[in-house]
């Protein structure tokens, strides 16, 4: 093997392993949908593998084999058994597993209880409305945070072009369409990060659609959710006051909406609490100061095309200072 | 019949003669390129001809605005006449100044400008200028509504005697009108505010055309920026480049806060706006409109918000439309503030732009603001 080919080799071998483990992977289920379908792919995979290693091993002997073994595979009964009886057995079990598994998933949704989580698909971001036990409506983005254990339903809606929302851990994908609500019911089992991405193409930003699912201990996404709830924290230091006069005075709040401030804008993602989320942009940047700094006035270029015009007029005290407010948002 | 031959060899030697003539015909310094001396008849006539076809072919397609006969768009065309075209070609005011008369071509008298050329002739000569003439082009063709109105005092020009173009120039009072650039805008505060409101308008008399804005209460760190957005030719103006070239920086310091320090002149009354439109233009304004991802306008177009972003209650419809379409078409996209507003702009619709309009047109600080605190109207 040239050095070319070993590379290539290991590097495709290197990303296929980090696909099966890493915080996206289907292979790894946390979620009680995905841990049904985990079968069914398994069995699938199985049964095509012996197939194929079936038809391998009848197309050499047909080829190579003795003569009295070559005469037998010519017989009426393989092409009848082989070609026509076993496909119809192996595809209808196979099929009747399927629509059981579908069956039991949605026989699951129906039997969940009222808990949901809105998501809006965006150019290109998530909205996520989480509800309170008291009813009361909470905006957020780009994240779902959920308590392991119990089932949550999943109103899937767009009000621009077609996503499709995909939490691979979770549960399979499901296309976010506008004009219409799709549902799916997910439950993580344990706690921990894993990630979601943006799965039908919505436009030259849509590989850079992506998401973060936090599933928490229910006692502490409960008191996330009250947390989540409050208005946003009052600027504690000086140079937080000072971020938090930029905001107000170069229009943020025109788009963006910090709970609590006369930041009252829709547009763009919700901000009350914008410095507690595992990511920025929807999956795209760590969530630190110098991130909020370049995606203000550089967000073009790290995520070409999205709706936010950049913000390079201010100053480097300004873009520091309002860096750090965002940042403390907690 | 000569042989194909010796036909062949004939056009070569014709050929490789006429390039080594020429050539040193070029490189001997034999032609006279003085404007002194006159081109033969026949080369006159050659180029004349050429330059009227290209002119009437050029100008194919071009449609003159509806309100071309309007005054006010004619005398906002005079006074640009005044500063950019006069000094060359002379005017009702003065004679051709005798260093332009030796031009050669001499720049011809406007006069009757109107009978030689169709307006779309006419607007295109402006617009792009004339090679070898010293006609210069528009300092920015991205803005025809500029043209349109230099071409509309054109339109006007013939038999205006001094004292009507006085009155078109609003220059009664000045001897100076065929100075041109060379004006010294850096003298005194009188001198350079006299010259703004001859197109701006001042505490005591409205601007001469909706386009050009009343300054009067506007932000100071926007009228400073705009002056030297333009004077750093990235904010395309024919007519305001030149003139902020002009000013030198304590200059712009002095306009910007001479003019945020007067008080907002009343907006003018109008009869002739839709109701309907200022009020959704008020919803679009104060609320923004979530499904087309506008924003409010007030949330940055606010006495509360920075001083870079500019007051805009008061201002003339047709102003803020056209300064909006600046935006949506890319003309207006080079400052960093100026990228902040050409996306949003982009996501109007044509009604909803006009509307907008109106709705500041309608306002001022004074009859209820524009902060961002107001409800709905």
């Amino acid at each position: 093997m040239t050095r070319r080919v070993k590379r290539t080799v290991a590097l495709t071998l290197a990303a296929a392993s980090t696909g099966c483990s890493g915080e996206q992977s289907a292979l790894a289920p946390t979620g009680v949908e995905a841990l049904a379908i985990d079968p069914l792919f398994w069995t699938a995979t199985w049964v095509g593998v012996l197939v194929t290693l079936m038809v391998v091993v009848l197309v050499s002997i047909a080829l190579y084999g003795p003569v009295s073994w070559r005469a037998r595979l010519g017989s009426d009964w393989i092409v009848i058994g082989g070609g026509i009886v076993l496909p119809i057995v192996v595809l209808t079990v196979l099929f009747l597993y399927a629509l059981f598994i579908m069956q039991a998933n949605a026989v699951r949704s129906q039997e969940a209880g009222d808990e949901a989580v809105t998501i809006v698909g965006k150019r290109w971001w998530w909205e996520m409305t989480y509800t309170t036990a008291d009813g009361e409506k909470v905006l957020s983005a780009n994240e779902l945070r959920l308590p392991v254990g119990r089932p949550v339903r999943l109103r899937l809606e767009s009000d621009n072009v077609i996503h499709s929302f995909w939490a691979p851990q979770l549960a399979g994908k499901l296309d976010m369409i506008p004009g219409r609500t799709n549902e799916v019911v997910v439950e993580a089992t344990e706690a921990g990060i894993s990630r979601g991405q943006c799965a039908e193409y919505c436009g030259g930003a849509h590989a850079l659609m992506a998401f973060y699912v936090v599933a928490m201990p229910p006692a502490e996404y409960d008191a996330w959710l009250a947390r989540e709830a409050e208005p946003a924290q009052r600027p504690k230091t000086g140079q937080q006051a000072r971020g938090h006069d930029v905001f107000m005075q170069n229009g943020c709040g025109g788009c963006h909406q910090v709970r609590g401030t006369a930041a009252q804008g829709l547009i763009g993602p919700d901000l009350t609490h914008v410095g507690s989320r595992h990511s920025l942009a929807a999956g795209m940047l760590t969530n630190d100061p110098e991130a909020f700094a370049r995606w203000i006035t550089d967000n073009q270029h790290i995520k070409p095309e999205n709706l936010m015009p950049p913000f390079r007029q201010l100053s480097e005290e300004e873009l520091s200072s309002l860096a750090v407010y965002l940042d403390s948002l907690e | 019949m000569p042989r194909p031959r010796a036909l062949v060899y004939g056009v070569i030697v014709a050929v490789l003669g006429g390039l080594i003539l020429g050539t040193g015909f070029v490189l001997s310094g034999l032609y006279n390129v003085a404007a002194s001396v006159q081109h033969f008849d026949i080369t006159n006539a050659v180029i004349r001809m050429t330059l009227r076809r290209s002119v009437a072919t050029r100008s194919i397609g071009i449609e003159p605005p509806d309100n071309l006969s309007d005054e006010a768009l004619a005398r906002l065309g005079a006074r640009h006449f005044a500063l950019g075209c006069a000094p060359c070609h002379a005017s009702p005011g003065a004679a051709q100044n005798p260093v332009a008369a030796e031009m050669y071509p001499a720049p011809p008298p406007l006069s009757h400008a109107v009978e030689d050329w169709q307006t779309s002739e006419l607007f295109w000569i402006v617009k792009h200028g004339l090679k070898f003439t010293g006609m210069p082009s528009w300092p920015a063709l991205e803005r025809d509504e500029e043209i349109w109105a230099l071409v509309a005092f054109l339109e006007r020009l013939p038999d205006m005697s001094a004292e009507q173009y006085a009155a078109m120039t609003g220059r009664e009072t000045e001897q100076n009108d065929g100075s041109g650039f060379d004006f010294d805008l850096n003298a005194n505060d009188e001198t350079v505010t006299a010259f703004c409101a001859n197109c701006h308008g001042d505490t005591d008399a409205a601007p001469v055309h909706p386009l050009a804005p009343p300054l009067e209460g506007q932000k100071q760190d926007y009228l400073h920026r705009a002056l030297v957005e333009y004077a750093e030719e990235r904010r395309p103006s024919g007519i305001m480049e030149p003139i902020a070239a002009e000013l030198d920086s304590a200059a712009i310091d002095e306009l910007a806060r001479h003019y945020a320090e007067l008080s907002e002149r009343p907006a003018a009354e109008r009869d002739d706006v839709d109701p309907d439109s200022i009020r959704r233009g008020g919803l679009i304004a104060l609320s923004g409109v979530r499904d087309d991802d506008i924003p409010a306008c007030v949330s940055c177009h606010s006495t509360e918000s920075s001083g870079q972003f500019p007051r805009l209650a008061g201002l003339s419809a047709e102003y803020i439309a056209t300064q909006l379409r600046l935006f949506r078409n890319g003309v207006r996209d080079q400052s960093t503030y100026a990228q902040i507003m050409a996306p949003i702009a982009r996501r109007l619709s044509d009604q909803q732009l006009e509307d907008v309009a109106a709705f500041f047109a309608s306002r001022s600080e004074e009859n209820g603001g524009t902060s961002p605190s107001e409800q709905e109207p």
